[in-house]
């Protein structure tokens, strides 16, 4: 600690403080500008030079220096303000001052800044500047004539993102912030930029015009879309979600978001969302009452049961209170026949890791990925299905030179961080890989071993893996393999992190006891600061997994309900807030379950893929409009808060459940989310925590670093190879989570429709320019498909991302995690 | 004309480049052998003893910086040779580089030795063709001859060098700024701290040093401090320094003196005074961030200490002069344009404020300026002065500030008149 005076109060802050920093926790006001807490030491605007006693004869800026014993600090004198306002003069000389069209005015910094100091003329005159907008791209307006190049986009899309869309360009006065070549922005469009703009220079699109900042209500509640968890404020004016807003102070995100969360939300507002219930007459779904649809669906599902029995097919978009609510109407229904979406592709944890670990999620916590040295990623898709997980990964390689090593079989944002090694296998074979270093690690007596179950059966298991086997079969370098096995066993710190989620379903065990194996080899699993991170596709999968959403022992689970109903031997399925003839693997199959099953109900947003099949649909609210918790990929239980009432009468998934189980005679009452959490802490007992004391960074159950309860190696397998001059993978792409975000407008605007995705090479031999529409044909299916071209994919291999109903890849992908396909135009 | 001692110049012959012969003649390389015979420690003691000050404009004592650079710290270290002598007026480096480049070379190894950071760059100027052959020739003579490479002289210290061609702008002669450039990203300098010698080029402790602060190195070495300190008068700025003239002088070329000599004696001596018999009226005695020198400091003693006391800086002791016709405040504004438009443009009264000063020099020279002009120059110099991010500002505000100082009287002409009174 280091005690110093600012303006004549004696304080004490910790040593690596700044003189900005010591002031602000201190209460003490110190303009700012281009500084901000979580990009790097910058100090280019000068708004916040200070005097020190210790430094005279010149100002100081207070955002980078840092603090010393004794200093003696002015933050406000004549002279200081007389620089200050001269600063601001500067800023205004070529400013275009449109605050009345602005939409940043209200919270704009400048603004601000030049109303404090009073800056009421401008002693220098200059030309405005009359920059284009950049037209271009859909979600953000860059109106560089209201920069005032604090540099904060650039850094933080550098720092943070690890994107570099922008850059300064020229030089002294005709310096401006411009993209690659100057033209419209092409990028993740994750908003951070925008979020980071102390000005109007860069603002969300979709948002313009629309309210003014004051106008807006806020409301801080969890992310929709993914397992990352990320903190999102809602701006509502008029009971309506007009944007999405940063939030820095709360939450494991530090106000970074990625484009679902920021600009994913409008499907909430959607004119296509559910409003009524609707019953199936005849050939039409027609609309009802919801006294009349509870009563058809409490009727049909007690018929089923007492015939060929019902099931329950949850997604895990749902908060715990109503997953809770729903494992409690499948008990008053007497049905074991239970899962969630994911149940049969989340088997990498619910089974892998617990066979392995004896726990069944990640064991470490997520900014705890920042200070490691190794980083192992297992497939390059872990940016594209938790990009902001993918940011922390960025900042532990940039800021504390962490080792990125990269499994994958195939390029994509992690393999270009700085220094990242990639082990670059043929598709589909990472498991190989994953068993490869863990069989380095045995043969170099690099492992740690001691109090290890299996050693023995996993020793003759890895006898097909060694550096060089592997080479051969996955086509990775054996020396590149050997040199990243001893870099993962020689880290003080490291973390692996593996995804999980409805396309990567296809040996996602074997994939989770491979890399449980080599977090027990190197002994990563449980060591603090260290830790192997399995992280859900969806909000709540984790929540699912806690509560066990799951089939009852004689119960049947996700495909095998749907195998019971395909062959008629299921007379009723509800379904929850899942589309799975969009999104499950083997879509004939699962058109058929859900033609042959007599009775078939389905809860969502939309009149889904799914929902036009069904015999009863219930209108449900989105996330913005219920209250509750949802649980992260890495523990962390947060609060969930209404922000908007839900169209029409669409009801929270809560409150349906409840009012089916009370219709079906179940005893537990629907008093609220505060009262149902409370229940659940009886039955899990890691949720064992008060409701109201779910404050602002969540809680994480287990603790920092969840140690697991069994130290027992799993057997090596190898990964099937498929052969072909093109193979086909699947899986999710950056701009889209599950179906939802295909009803949303902000990533539609950047990916709308479906696509493959080729090398140059292969695009130069068969011919094609991005967005031609090619036919790849490959297991009794064709497809047409847009392409997209780009340098991350290895020749001959092509990836189509799963997300889109439309496009039919999950028809084509049946159990497989590579199809050999044959592409043409 | 005396004959002061050559030391950096002593082989220079006019069209020729000292060959690596000419140099091990003249006891080339004998101050690297010295060197590998000392401990680190020993050589960073002497250099900082020496009083050897840096050449490239602040002046900074060369063996206080070496003293702070991590030489034991494990890990990638570097050394970097700042050649990008953009400073308007100033080729003293040039000149350097094609009389005698082994020098460089010499000073640099030694220097990679006493700081143990055997990776170095040359980072020169962009337009400096001519002497980017000279170095690359320079480095393959000393790698064939064992001066470079792999276990110099059988010491078993290696030591690699690498020349870099800026991409040519003057900021990149600000260290940071240049490190940036040398990493391939745009040179804007880097917050300080951390500094270089904690984290430079490629995140890892560097050290910079001028081309002609680092060719005095080799001769201290082989003919010792005692040596070192009788080529000048003055104590506190020890050694001869290379004078570029240009301008107005009758000679315009680059001469090394010992510290300390008089402008009288640069400007009549060796200036061959003004062109056309003209007075002399002023100087940029170290370049264009210089602060101007007038007629009545003739007999001041061109060293660092002695410049700072009358106001103005030694910096690179490039000697711009101007005759008695010269119109300062158009000088100025020239001057000021410059550094304008090289503002790197990343802090707010360097980028934006240097613009408005080009403007009100611009309106007095065009005879449009006002007293209230004048008043806002002064104020502008005070909000700029210290204010900055680099020392690019505080350089730029050097001429204005020595213009309102010394000239005060020409700027009020120019408001009076309504016009430029020398035409
Ligand atoms: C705007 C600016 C330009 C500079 N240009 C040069 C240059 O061209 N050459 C140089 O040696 N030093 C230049 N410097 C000084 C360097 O930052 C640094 O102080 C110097 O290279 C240190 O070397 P020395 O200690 O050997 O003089 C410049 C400084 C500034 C602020
Ligand atoms: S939206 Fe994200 S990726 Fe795009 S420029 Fe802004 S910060 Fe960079
Ligand atoms: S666009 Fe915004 S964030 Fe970027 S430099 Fe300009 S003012 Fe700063
Ligand atoms: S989709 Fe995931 S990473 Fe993106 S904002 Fe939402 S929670 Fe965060
Ligand atoms: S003073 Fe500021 S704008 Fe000027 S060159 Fe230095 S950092 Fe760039
Ligand atoms: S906030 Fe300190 S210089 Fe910008």
């Amino acid at each position: 600690m280091v005690n110093l005076t600012i303006d004549g109060k004696q304080i004490t802050v910790p040593k690596n403080a700044t003189i900005y920093e010591a002031a602000r926790d201190n209460g003490i006001h110190i303009p700012v500008l281009c500084y901000a807490k979580k990009l790097l030491p910058y100090g280019a605007c000068r708004i916040c030079l200070v005097e020190v006693e210790q430094m005279k004869g010149r100002l100081i800026p207070s955002c980078t220096t840092p603090v010393t014993e004794g200093m003696v600090v002015t933050t406000t004198s004549e002279e200081i303000v007389k620089v200050r306002k001269t600063v601001l003069e500067f800023l205004l000389v070529n400013h275009v001052i449109d605050c009345p069209v602005c939409d940043k005015g209200g919270e704009c910094d400048l603004q601000d800044l030049t109303y404090e100091y009073e800056v009421v003329t401008n002693r220098f005159e200059g030309e405005k500047f009359d920059l284009p907008t950049d037209e271009v791209n859909p979600l953000i307006e860059r109106n560089m004539n209201r920069c005032v190049l604090c540099g904060k986009c650039v850094r933080v899309c550098d720092e943070v993102v690890g994107y570099g869309s922008y850059s300064f360009i020229n030089r002294g006065f005709e310096t401006k912030i411009a993209t690659a070549f100057d033209r419209g922005l092409h990028c993740e469009f994750c908003g951070q930029c925008v979020s980071m703009c102390p000005v109007g220079a860069l603002l969300p699109r979709p948002f313009k015009f629309k309210a003014r900042p004051w106008q807006l209500n806020e409301v801080d509640t969890v992310c929709g879309y993914c397992g990352n968890g990320c903190t999102v404020t809602l701006g509502i004016l008029d009971k309506k979600v007009e944007t999405i807003r940063f939030n820095d102070k709360i939450g494991v995100n530090d106000g970074n978001l990625c484009i679902r969360g920021r600009f994913g939300y409008s499907y909430v507002n959607s004119d296509d969302r559910l409003t009524k219930p609707l019953v199936r007459k005849g050939n039409q779904l027609v609309e009802t009452e919801w006294d009349e649809a509870l009563q058809v669906v409490a009727d049909g599902l007690k018929k089923a049961q007492d015939g060929k029995g019902a099931g329950i097919l949850s997604g895990a978009r749902l908060t715990n209170e109503e997953m809770f609510l729903l494992k409690n109407l499948a008990k008053t229904l007497g049905t074991g026949n239970l899962d969630h979406s994911g149940g049969e592709c989340y088997k990498g944890v619910t089974e892998g890791l617990l066979e392995t670990l004896g726990v069944q999620a990640s064991t470490g916590t997520f900014p705890q990925i920042e200070n490691t040295d190794v980083v192992l990623a297992i497939r390059n898709d872990f940016y594209d299905t938790h990009p902001v997980v993918g940011m922390v990964i960025n900042q532990a390689v940039r800021r504390n030179n962490a080792q990125l090593l990269v499994v994958s079989g195939k390029g994509g944002k992690l393999s270009k961080l700085p220094r990242a090694k990639t082990l670059l296998s043929g598709p589909g074979l990472e498991l190989d890989v994953l068993n490869g270093l863990c069989q380095v690690l045995l043969e170099e007596g690099l492992a740690k071993t001691d109090g290890l179950e299996g050693l023995v059966a996993l020793k003759q298991s890895l006898a097909e893996f060694t550096a060089d086997k592997v080479a051969t079969k996955t086509g990775v370098d054996a020396d590149a393999l050997r040199e990243a096995a001893r870099q993962l066993a020689g880290a003080g710190n490291a973390a692996i992190m593996l995804a999980y989620g409805l396309p990567y379903t296809p040996l996602s065990k074997e994939l989770a006891v491979a890399a449980a194996n080599l977090s027990l080899l190197t002994g990563i699993a449980g060591r603090e600061g260290s830790g192997i991170y399995l992280c859900g596709e969806k909000a709540n999968s984790q929540g699912a997994i806690d509560l066990g959403l799951l089939p009852a022992a004689d119960g049947l689970g996700a495909q095998a309900m749907l195998d019971a109903a395909a062959g008629g031997k299921l007379d009723a399925l509800y379904v929850v807030g899942e589309d799975p003839v969009a999104s499950f693997p083997d879509r004939d199959k699962v058109e058929k379950a859900l033609e042959q099953v007599p009775f078939l109900v389905v809860q969502d947003l939309f009149l889904s893929s799914t929902a036009a099949k069904a015999n009863v649909v219930l209108p449900a609210a989105s996330f913005a409009e219920k209250d509750g918790t949802f649980t992260n990929a890495e523990r962390r239980i947060q609060r969930v808060r209404a922000g908007v009432p839900s169209p029409g009468e669409a009801k929270t998934d809560g409150e349906i459940i409840a009012a089916l189980d009370a219709q079906l005679g179940g005893s537990l009452a629907f008093t609220g989310p505060e009262a149902i959490f409370a229940e659940i802490g009886k039955d899990v007992p890691a949720y064992a925590v008060n409701y109201t004391e779910i404050g602002p960074q969540g809680v994480v159950w287990g603790g920092e670093i969840l140690q697991p309860v069994a130290r027992k190696l799993g057997e090596a397998v190898a990964a099937p190879m498929v052969e072909g001059a093109y193979r086909l993978v699947t899986g999710s792409a950056l701009h889209h989570s599950g179906t939802t975000s295909t009803h949303a407008k902000g990533p539609l605007a950047v990916v709308p429709e479906p696509f493959v995705e080729m090398s140059r090479a292969d695009a130069a031999t068969l011919g094609v320019k991005e967005g031609d529409l090619v036919k790849v044909a490959g297991n009794g299916v064709e497809l047409k498909l847009k392409a997209k071209v780009d340098l991350r994919m290895p020749q001959g291999v092509l990836f189509a991302p799963y997300h889109f109903k439309e496009s039919g890849v999950n028809r084509m992908f049946k159990t497989e995690s590579v199809i050999s396909v044959t592409i043409s135009k | 004309m005396t004959d002061y001692t050559q030391v950096l110049f002593k082989n220079r012959r006019p069209g020729e480049t000292a060959s690596l012969e000419t140099y091990e003649k003249t006891g080339g390389y004998e101050g690297l052998r010295i060197a590998l015979q000392k401990t680190p420690g020993e050589i960073c003691a002497q250099v900082k003893y020496s009083g050897l000050r840096g050449r490239g404009g602040a002046g900074f004592p060369t063996g206080v910086k070496w003293s702070f650079f991590p030489a034991d710290q494990p890990g990638e270290k570097y050394l970097v040779c700042n050649g990008d002598e953009m400073e308007p007026g100033t080729y003293k480096d040039r000149q350097l580089l094609l009389a005698d480049p082994h020098q460089l070379i010499e000073g640099m190894v030694i220097a990679a030795y006493a700081l143990q950071a055997p990776v170095g760059y040359i980072f020169l100027r962009y337009a400096y063709e001519d002497c980017s052959q000279v170095i690359e020739r320079a480095i393959a003579e000393a790698e064939a001859a064992g001066y470079l490479g792999k276990d110099i002289l059988g010491s078993g210290f290696s030591c690699e060098l690498h020349l870099h061609r800026s991409a040519g702008r003057y900021i990149l002669g600000e260290e940071t700024a240049l490190i940036n450039g040398l990493e391939g990203r745009r040179p804007n300098p880097r917050s300080k701290p951390p500094f270089p010698a904690q984290r430079g080029l490629f995140g890892r402790p560097t050290n910079v040093n001028n081309i002609e602060t680092l060719a005095n190195v080799p001769h201290i070495m082989r003919n010792g401090n005692a040596w070192y300190q009788q080529l000048s008068a003055p104590e506190s700025s020890p050694g001869t320094k290379l004078f570029g003239l240009s301008g107005h002088f009758n000679r315009t070329e680059c001469f090394e003196l010992p510290l300390g000599v008089t402008l009288r004696e640069v400007v009549q001596e060796y200036g061959g005074g003004l062109r056309n018999g003209k007075r002399f009226k002023a100087c940029l005695p170290g370049g264009a961030s210089s602060p101007y020198m007038t007629a009545e400091h003739l007999d001041v003693a061109m060293d660092f200490n002695a410049l700072e006391e009358i106001g103005s800086r030694l910096g690179t002791a490039g000697v711009t002069a101007f005759d008695e016709d010269t119109c300062m405040v158009a000088v100025t504004r020239n001057i000021n344009r410059f550094f304008a438009r090289e503002s790197c443009g990343w802090c707010t009264p360097c980028r934006d404020g240097l613009q408005t000063i080009s403007w009100l020099l611009d309106k007095i020279e065009n005879g449009q300026g006002t007293e209230d002009d004048l008043t806002m120059l002064h104020d502008q110099v005070r909000n700029i002065n210290g204010r900055s991010f680099c020392a690019l500002a505080e350089g730029a505000m050097g001429p204005v500030e020595a213009l309102l100082r010394l000239f005060e009287d020409e700027i009020k002409e120019h408001i009076r008149k309504g016009k430029c009174p020398f035409g």
